[in-house]
């Protein structure tokens, strides 16, 4: 039998009848519309001016027929008016950048593994393998107490990274958005590993001396995408509050969370996270309508928590010794799989165009009742955003996104980017990857953002914006000076 | 004709104002509370006097002048003998707290509440929308919020937060959530747990300042069913009429005086100053200011205007408002005994007033997020809830933050809850609430015994 030769033809003819078929279902109101207006204009044409004067001179409108229908109209665009949601507006963010001396390059992270776990080769070769592969480049940071040799984590010096980052943070952005601190309603700070009484969210009101009725909270032990709960309780709150401001601080503080034993699968953490934060105004004012850089679309939050696997994936326990560390479970990969198809089967419906919608559904009843065997088709998200910010939480996470949603090196470029330069910051990491877009000038007005972030419980959260705004390249932030650097390659392995 | 089209303008001016009205007072729904369940632990964890004698004494960092300390402050602390400590401090491990003990101190306290609220509604865990936790001490990873939607496999799209670090007011914070949340979204069930944990926080350095939670933190906690279903309306026990909180912590002496700090020997624990008092004051003053024109009747705030224009003329003592022209019980934070004495005194309380602040104190200790709620509960075993009463939560906490809220009780309420096994006791006497330790322990004030070094426990134990 002769070999099947390649079809080419046919699958290019299917991609215009696809690119086709997406037009007309997408536009099919407009285009249903269109016929309807053409009939109108060709009767009125027909008519011609003299009759349509007689026809309007013929029309006895009574005193009470003017006041009942304007009442009528008043009314129902009063209630269409207060039953809309108030914009949720993003003004500007600021991430905060280490500083030099705070650096760990490879070099420097294996000769403290060496001299701290210098009774465990396997963990120090564990630790090594693990940096060849992480995806983090030499110019991550972690704080000062951990530069010790062994580590100072003294509450003191956790305090001290919250105020250096959190405050470095916020005067960024009170510089940048000419924000004064008594104008600030709203203040969630969220932290997973670290939350001392009075809280941080305390500290950051004692700081700035902000106005005594402030609605603050402070999220703690929410993990990774704690940001992205921050955001939606934000959003929720200025739904309530009209012209209000909230400040969202996203952060992660490494200090007390280093972990000091030797179980190797609790000393991964250790190789990835990194220091960082960002801090994020909001606002509902019609005001800031014109300089917000983003308007916030969708928040959609999916708890796998019931599911016990889920639940244990990322799990802080004490290893034999009695030393606290996070351990990761093997199954973490296909958790973060399935977490991702149950969010993007409540952000689907909201964010795709009618026409992949169309399709999924089709497809969906199609294997239901006539063949199982047909593939399940995926909807290709990238017709329903221009940017994708996937949280930098480990090369694998990318990897595993990148291939079920079906994107290219382009669209995860941010991601692997902000890995390399920052390492895993955990809930402000997806700012940073806002910030790196920003920086290559890539963000241009009506782009569509999906920021995606998996955390511990198991949670995965996504947020949509849209571009309020073309973002002309920034001068300051974290990437202003190595952005000329990027992107780089980053190979499979780096031999250390 | 003019006057017709006068009158029909005006008539559509008022219809859309009336429309208008009736929006957004939908738009703000309603928050009730469905039911709350305090926790009440196994007698097997109470912590009397003479147990916690023991406990300070296996203290070998202490001198003569902490244990005075110690146990002086132990004899006005207004705690009875049925206070209940953490297992690990009992089983003398106070020294060594590891992360499985934490775990399994909240496990019993949230689980157990949470099964009996949800025997006792009927609601199914899979029904909750929104869940709040707020424990300040102890934030795991993953959250406790994640701990409970795992155990009761509740909904993937549920909201849950896990507030924490906030204080002794936390739960004030998370029923102020709720309201908030409630107004956008419609017909939902919100469950709040507010507890502390006491077993990996018990201070075992010598400073005197970070002694003093050692001798009012007990365990305790409490869980609540609320929800803004209108058609539920008629089993709620109350609804949230009111909620406002006030945070001074730009104040830094208010900061500073309730702070978890390392002292000098590494020990880890909770610093109390002496600005608390004064920081409660200014807070509680601050918050009132807002929240009184809003809870009293006009003729109560007219009144006051029309005394203070005239007592400022006179330059005599100062007027005083009369809170209880619209608040009928006061539900004062178990915090200790000066704090309820104090509140008791700023408010012009009587000792009826401040009783079932004082004897939840005795009862059950400074359960910190959860002691409103006790408090709450021995006026309901009292019987003295009866319908449309309105109740004055009142919360301090580190921060320094005061938040209050106001309820108004749906129906007379007289279930018996966490105090039904001892309130045929209650309440004490103000004379019975001093501690037997007093005259048994009473020699170590001794002067002379500054100048002889022995070994205390002995002595003591025997």
């Amino acid at each position: 039998m002769p070999p099947a030769s390649p079809d080419f033809s046919s699958s290019v003819k299917l991609k215009y009848v696809k690119l086709g078929y997406q037009y007309v279902v997408d536009h099919f109101l407009t285009l249903l519309l269109v016929p309807v207006m053409v009939g109108i204009l060709i009767e009125v044409v027909r008519l011609g001016p003299k009759e349509i004067v007689h026809l309007w001179n013929s029309l006895h409108f009574d005193l009470i027929q003017i006041l009942c229908s304007s009442f009528f109209i008043i009314f129902v665009a009063t209630v269409y008016f207060m039953s809309k949601p108030r914009c949720i507006y993003l003004v500007d963010y600021a991430c905060y950048k280490p500083p030099v001396t705070c650096r760990v390059p490879f070099a420097t992270f294996m000769e403290h593994s060496r001299l701290i776990l210098s009774n465990n080769p396997k963990s120090v070769e564990f630790q090594m393998r693990i940096l060849e592969r992480s995806g983090l480049g030499e110019e991550t940071c972690l704080p000062p107490a951990i530069h010790y040799i062994p580590p100072k984590p003294t509450m003191e010096a956790s305090r001290g990274e919250a105020e250096v980052v959190i405050f470095s943070a916020m005067d960024s952005l009170f510089k940048k958005t000419g924000l004064k601190p008594k104008d600030i309603d709203i203040l969630i700070v969220n932290c997973s590993l670290f939350s001392p009484t009075p809280s941080l969210s305390a500290m950051v009101i004692n700081k700035y001396k902000l106005r005594s009725n402030i609605k603050s909270f402070n999220l703690s032990g929410m993990g990774c995408s704690a940001g992205l709960i921050s955001i939606d309780l934000a959003r929720d709150l200025l739904q309530v509050h009209p012209n209000s401001n909230a400040v969202v601080v996203s952060t992660e503080i490494i200090t007390p969370n280093y972990y000091q034993g030797k179980e190797r699968a609790m000393l991964l953490p250790n190789c990835l996270f990194r220091m960082g934060g960002a801090a994020i105004l909001l606002s509902n004012r019609r005001s800031e309508r014109r300089r917000a850089k983003y308007r916030l679309v969708h928040v959609v939050r999916t708890h796998k928590g019931a599911d016990d696997k889920a639940y244990r994936c990322v799990f802080e326990e004490e290893d034999k010794e009695g030393k606290v560390g996070i351990s990761l479970s093997k199954d973490l990969m296909a958790i973060a799989g399935e977490a991702l198809k149950s969010n993007i089967t409540t952000i689907g419906p909201l964010v795709l165009p009618g026409s992949e919608q169309l399709l999924f559904l089709l497809t969906l009843i199609g294997r239901k009742i006539f063949n199982p065997k047909w593939k399940p088709y995926i909807p290709d998200f990238k017709l329903a955003f221009e940017h994708f910010c996937i949280h930098a939480g480990g090369r694998a996470v990318i990897d595993e996104l990148q291939k079920n949603l079906q994107l290219s090196a382009e669209h995860v470029e941010a991601s692997r980017m902000t890995l390399h330069r920052f390492g895993n910051t955990s809930s402000s990491s997806l700012w940073y990857e806002m910030s790196y877009l920003e920086a290559k000038g890539m963000m241009k007005k009506g782009d569509r953002i999906w920021q995606i972030a998996f955390g511990s419980g198991f949670k995965c959260n996504s947020a949509v914006w849209k571009c309020n705004r073309t973002i002309k390249t920034p001068t300051d932030g974290p990437w202003e000076d190595c952005i000329h650097r990027y992107p780089v390659h980053i190979p499979e392995v780096v031999k250390l | 004709m003019e006057l017709l089209i006068t009158v029909c303008f005006l008539f559509l001016f008022c219809t859309i104002s009336y429309f208008y009205k009736r929006f957004s007072q939908m738009r703000s729904h309603s928050c009730y509370m469905l039911a709350y369940e305090c926790f009440k632990a196994t007698d097997d964890r109470k912590l009397d006097t003479e147990s916690c004698v023991k406990i300070v004494l296996r203290n070998k960092n202490l001198g003569l002048d902490q244990y005075r300390f110690l146990l002086q402050t132990m004899v006005n602390s207004g705690l009875g003998e049925e206070t209940y400590g953490p297992r690990n401090v009992l089983a003398g491990r106070e020294e060594t707290p590891t992360l499985m003990e934490a775990h399994e101190e909240m496990d019993e306290i949230m689980f157990g509440t949470l099964d009996n609220l949800f025997s006792k509604t009927g609601v199914s865990p899979s029904h909750i929308d929104i869940l709040v936790v707020d424990v300040s001490l102890f934030s795991p990873f993953p959250s406790l919020t994640a701990r409970i939607v795992n155990r009761y496999k509740m909904r993937e799209n549920i909201k849950s937060f896990s507030l924490s670090g906030m204080g002794c007011s936390a739960s004030m914070v998370a029923i102020d959530l709720v309201q908030n949340l409630f107004k956008s979204y419609k017909n939902a069930f919100a469950v709040v747990v507010s507890s502390e944990t006491i077993g990996p926080h018990w201070y075992c350095g010598k400073e005197n300042s970070m002694m003093l939670s050692n001798c009012l933190f007990r365990s305790g906690g409490c869980s609540v069913l609320l929800t803004n279903k209108p058609c539920l309306k008629h089993k709620a026990l109350m609804k949230l009429k009111h909620s406002v909180r006030t945070n001074i912590g730009s104040n830094d002496e208010a900061y500073g005086c309730c702070i978890q700090i390392e002292d000098q020997q590494g020990y880890n624990g909770f610093l109390l100053t002496r600005n608390l008092t004064k920081a409660a004051a200014k807070a509680f003053t601050m918050n009132l200011k807002v929240l009184v024109p809003k809870i009293l009747p006009i003729r109560e705030l007219i009144r006051f205007a029309v005394i203070s224009i005239c007592k400022t003329n006179n330059k005599t003592a100062k007027p005083s408002l009369n809170l209880k022209t619209g608040i009928q019980h006061f539900c004062i934070h178990p915090g200790g005994r000066a704090v309820i004495d104090g509140l008791g005194k700023s408010l012009g309380l009587n000792e009826y007033d401040m009783e079932p602040a004082r004897m939840a104190l005795h009862r059950f200790g400074n359960t910190s997020a959860g002691g409103l709620w006790y408090v709450l509960g021995y006026m309901e075993a009292k019987k003295r809830l009866k319908k449309d009463d309105k109740i004055l939560m009142i919360s301090l906490g580190a921060g320094f933050m005061c938040n209050n809220c106001v309820w108004e009780v749906m129906k007379d309420l007289g279930n018996g809850n966490v105090w039904e096994h001892c309130m045929d006791r209650y309440p004490i006497p103000r004379k019975n609430t001093i501690n037997p330790f007093a005259d048994k322990y009473s020699w170590i004030n001794d002067e002379r015994l500054n100048f002889v070094r022995m070994d205390l426990s002995n002595i003591i134990l025997s």
